[in-house]
Order: structure tokens, then C-alpha cells, then sequence
């Protein structure tokens, strides 16, 4: 089976500064892979391993998802090769244009019978672009999916749902979505991490896949730190008998 | 203003529907199957698609896509459920849109807010396109009382799909009795609780303010101690209860987010530090297993 694992380049979490107005300061924020990601990839490595096949992974996105690093990190995970479209006219891409960017790169490496995404992204969690992806490919797509068994030119996948766990058979190619709960993506050895530097990497422009930018069909008003709620912060210390008698009588209060 | 709005639950639409009257005047409810053939409480006129036999509720999408262009809504609301973003997603494929998904507010010009950046900012947006696909969350748009249904219902012939998933089986989950989004009082447990059995003081504080059992991430995720449909904050519930009371949670924004908009917020934590002390209108820095056997006698009487 040949399949592609989408993913999605994302700041560091950890590295976003809250200025003193409220919005993000990205400057030092380092790129990674969506964490949801690791486990699509994973998903895509632990289905070569198990019945072989090729894994390539995809990303769309700014020009500087074009990174040795990254490239680095997620081969040395299984995919034998990453393809990026990296361009400056792909920054803050809604989920629409990130779909049609996949679906473009998709169809120029053609020669797929799965593609794997992530549930949603770190950073927006929208969970949407495998769903959209799906339907601009005309193929069968589902989200939400917890397990993939691979059969004769078929998959079978195990959709976990609020209520209710379906088990659903999907003629290929196909476009799934997958939960963190799928695996535990894996820690790479060193011997994986060496081996990654070697592996083929292919960058291309909007240009090389045959695509105009798409028009934006989202208008973002702004993004900003919550507003702090304001609160008593009425904290009583230790919990001696008396502290904890102090403290009930408080909330008793609000618990009438 | 046209307003189509979509759901796999009654509950849900009617809620929907109801709230969607501060976008616009007119609103439409699409039942699927059994749903609501017989009218929908909060619409004006119902889209009644007649049961199918060997499909799944995704299977309905090209025929709503048909009724989308059909109509031409200004918005189409999509109650918040897994089936219902697989199939926004692939309607905003074939309408060239987007889904702005999970909203914790949409004001009547369209706006919406919704947490990025695993809580920590907000952002404002809405729709650049003629119809906008805004899926919308247990409680967000509550609060009006539905309009008895006196409207028209309309069937609309099935579309058959060109692309067919086969259904191999389906289980239900155990059920979770629990509904938190309507919850007035939750008690919300965190790391801070040593062992599984300890949820039981947990459960007998609960009962014994007449609320229900929330936790943060950790104990749903790594723990299991709880069903992963209780954790509350980022890609979990977003709650907004008279009382919360946060038992041995630290106070990480990706919980915080869950229920600052909650009315009355309280805190037990043996560390001094933790933020949550921040965010809480009463605390108390001590042993939860000193003070909420002490909450359950005193408050339960």
C-alpha cells in the first residue's frame, strides 16, 4: 500500500509570547510537527511495517515549514521521503486553502491508495482538513478513527464516536483521520535520526503544483490572550480544623 | 437572513434554532430520518429527508448539499459532534467555504469566538463567503425558549452518494450519565487526587451540593480513571456553571479556559503557587483529603 501522511508545521506552544496588548508574539517561536500528527505518522509506519508498502509524508504550508530540522524529524519517524509546498502565499491558510494546497501537492505525487491526516492541528484544532480533502478528492473520507487494518485493497477502520464505536470498510484510496488515540508515536532511535539526514526530501512552490493561491474564506478580526476573569482570590491558608471551618462558611454561601 | 441549521439530536436543533434567531429572522431545521419529520420546535419550516435503508447519517450529505444550493442559506449552523464535522467538512468542500468550528460565541452579525492556540488566545472571525458554516457547541447559544413548530415540513428526495462506505458493525458506548454543559455545580478533580477509589470522596461531594463530576485532561487521558468525555478545557467541555469547585488542579490556561466562565469559581490546592489561586474567588491551600471529607459533612447536611 502506498500511503501519504499529511502534516501541519506549527509554533512551539511553549515559545508564544502574550504581549502587553494581549496579542501573540511568535517572534521566538520555534516550528515543530502538530502533535496530533506525530500520530498519523506513526498510524503510517506501523502499517508499513506491518504489511510494507511506501510512506510519504506531506506538508503545505509558509516558506519556512522548509526547515533541515523538521525535514529531519519526521523522516527519521518511517515516511522514506517528505514532499513540502512551501510558500510565502500559504501563511495563515484557512482550512479551505490548506485542503485545495494538499489536494494539489497530492495529485502531483499521485500513485496513493491511503492518506493519512492528524484530527485536528495544535494550533487551531478546526479538524477539518482531512474531511475537506476527502471530499475534493471524491474519496471515501472519515474522521475520528482509532484503528486501521489493512485488507485486500480495502481498509477496515474503527471510528470511535461520542456514543458509540463503528467499525467501517473503506475502499481505496481513501482519506482518514486519526485520533490521538490511535498509538503512542514513537521516540526515534539514534540509528533512525542518522538514517533520516539521507532520506530524499522535495520542496516545491505553489507554482510547481499548477496553483493560484486560493481566496481566503475566513476574515480573522483579531487573536488575543483571554480577558482574566476578575475574582475575589479570597484564599484561606493551611487546613488546620479552624482554616477549613473558615473556608466552608465561606462557600456555603454560594452553595445555599 | 436565512438560517439552516443541522444536527444529529432533537435537543441539540431545537437549541440551535432557537439561538439562531439573534442572526436573522427566519430559521430552518433539516431532520435526518426519524429525527423530527413531524416539526421542529424553535424553526420556522422544517427539510425533512425520509429514512434510508443500509446508509450512515453521512450518507446524507449530498442531499443537503442539494438543499444548500438550493436555498442559498446565509448561515448554516452545525450542532458540535464528530459525525457532524466530517460532514460541515465535506459540504464546505463542495460550497468553496470553510467551518469555523466549536464557537463559544457567535454575535448576530456573525462573528464568532473560538480558542486557538490550545487556549491560549481567542480568536474573532467569520466567514468571508456567501454562506457561512459555523458549528456551534452544547450551551453557547441556549437560553431562548423555543417557539412551538407551526411551519411547513418539506421532503426533500434522498441523493444517492457516489461514494459509499460500507458499515461493518456499530457498538454503543457504555452511556455516560452525566451532563455537565448543564450542570449548575460541578466539582472538577484534578492531579491532586492520589488513587482511582478516591474518586469516591469526589462523587459524595458532588451529591452532596447536588452537582456533577468534571476532571482536567490527565485523569481523563492518562489516568482513564474517568471517561474521556468528562475532562473539561481545550478539545474537552467548555463549561459555564453557577459554582465550580477545582479539586487538586493546578490551574494550567488549557483547563482555565474550560471554566472561566463560570459564575462562582472555587479552589483546593495544597500547593500555594498553583495558579488556579488566581483565578478562584475562594481557595483554600490544604490536603484535599482533610478538606473535602470536612466540605462533605458540613455541606451535605
Amino acid at each position: 500500500m502506498n500511503i501519504i501522511t499529511c502534516f501541519k508545521v506549527v509554533p512551539e506552544e511553549q515559545d508564544i509570547i502574550i504581549k502587553s496588548n494581549g496579542e501573540l508574539s511568535f517572534e521566538r517561536a520555534k516550528t515543530t510537527i502538530s502533535n496530533y500528527d506525530l500520530n498519523s505518522i506513526e498510524a503510517g509506519t506501523q502499517l508499513i511495517e506491518a504489511n510494507g508498502g511506501t510512506l510519504i509524508a506531506l506538508s503545505v504550508g509558509a516558506a519556512n515549514i522548509d526547515d533541515s530540522k523538521l525535514k529531519k524529524n519526521v523522516l527519521s519517524r518511517g515516511p522514506e521521503s517528505v514532499f513540502l509546498l512551501a510558500d510565502a502565499q500559504l501563511e495563515n491558510s484557512d482550512t479551505h486553502q490548506t485542503a485545495l494546497a494538499l489536494k494539489a501537492a497530492i495529485e502531483k505525487i499521485g500513485n496513493y491508495d491511503l492518506i493519512l491526516c492528524g484530527e485536528g492541528s495544535a494550533d487551531l484544532y478546526a479538524q477539518q482538513v482531512g474531511n475537506q480533502l476527502g471530499q475534493l478528492l471524491n474519496l471515501p473520507t472519515v474522521n475520528s478513527i482509532t484503528k486501521i487494518t489493512e485488507g485486500k485493497g480495502k481498509v477496515v477502520v474503527e471510528r470511535t464516536l461520542e456514543d458509540e464505536v463503528e467499525t467501517l470498510e473503506l475502499d481505496l484510496p481513501a482519506v482518514v483521520s486519526v485520533t490521538s488515540d490511535i498509538n503512542l508515536s514513537r521516540i526515534p532511535s539514534l540509528k533512525q535520526i542518522l538514517a533520516a539526514g539521507k532520506k530524499p526530501s522535495t520542496v516545491w512552490s505553489l507554482a510547481d503544483v499548477n496553483l493560484t493561491k486560493p481566496a481566503d474564506t475566513i476574515e480573522i478580526i483579531e487573536t488575543k490572550a483571554p480577558q482574566q476573569v476578575e475574582r475575589k482570590q479570597d484564599v484561606v491558608e493551611g487546613d488546620s480544623e479552624d482554616a477549613i471551618k473558615k473556608f466552608i462558611e465561606k462557600i456555603a454561601v454560594e452553595l445555599k | 437572513m436565512k438560517i439552516i441549521v443541522l444536527a444529529e439530536r432533537y435537543n441539540a436543533l431545537v437549541e440551535l434554532c432557537s439561538g439562531a434567531r439573534k442572526l436573522g429572522n427566519w430559521v430552518e431545521a433539516i431532520s435526518i430520518g426519524s429525527l423530527a419529520p413531524q416539526g421542529v420546535n424553535g424553526a420556522d419550516k422544517v427539510w425533512s429527508i425520509p429514512e434510508q435503508d443500509g446508509v450512515m447519517w453521512e450518507d446524507y450529505t449530498e442531499t443537503i448539499a442539494a438543499l444548500l444550493d438550493k436555498e442559498k442559506p446565509n448561515f448554516l449552523l452545525v450542532q458540535a459532534t464528530k459525525r457532524c464535522k466530517l460532514v460541515a467538512g465535506r459540504l464546505s468542500a463542495m460550497m468553496g467555504a470553510s467551518v469555523i468550528t466549536d464557537v463559544m460565541e457567535l454575535s448576530s452579525d456573525g462573528e464568532t469566538k473560538r480558542m486557538v492556540y490550545g487556549g491560549t488566545a481567542v480568536r474573532r472571525e467569520k466567514a468571508s463567503t456567501s454562506i457561512a458554516i459555523v458549528m456551534v457547541g452544547p450551551g453557547v447559544l441556549a437560553g431562548e425558549a423555543p417557539v412551538e413548530f407551526s411551519g411547513e415540513v418539506e421532503t426533500l428526495s434522498f441523493i444517492e452518494p457516489k461514494v459509499k462506505i460500507k458499515v461493518v458493525g456499530r457498538e454503543q458506548k457504555p452511556k455516560i450519565s452525566v451532563d455537565l454543559p448543564n450542570a449548575k455545580r460541578v466539582v472538577g478533580v484534578g492531579r491532586g487526587l492520589g488513587k482511582e477509589e478516591d474518586l469516591a470522596m469526589v462523587h459524595q461531594l458532588a451529591e452532596a451540593i447536588n452537582g456533577e463530576v468534571g476532571c482536567s485532561r490527565p485523569i481523563a487521558e492518562g489516568e482513564k480513571w474517568m471517561p474521556k468525555e468528562t475532562y473539561i478545557g481545550v478539545s474537552g467541555l467548555m463549561l459555564a456553571p453557577e459554582v465550580y469547585i477545582a479539586l487538586g488542579i493546578s490551574g494550567q490556561v488549557q483547563h482555565m479556559v474550560g471554566i472561566n466562565r463560570s459564575k462562582v469559581v472555587i479552589a483546593v490546592n495544597k500547593d500555594k503557587n498553583a495558579p488556579i489561586f488566581k483565578q478562584a474567588d475562594y481557595g483554600i491551600v490544604g490536603d484535599i483529603y482533610k478538606v473535602v471529607p470536612a466540605m462533605i459533612a458540613q455541606l451535605g447536611k
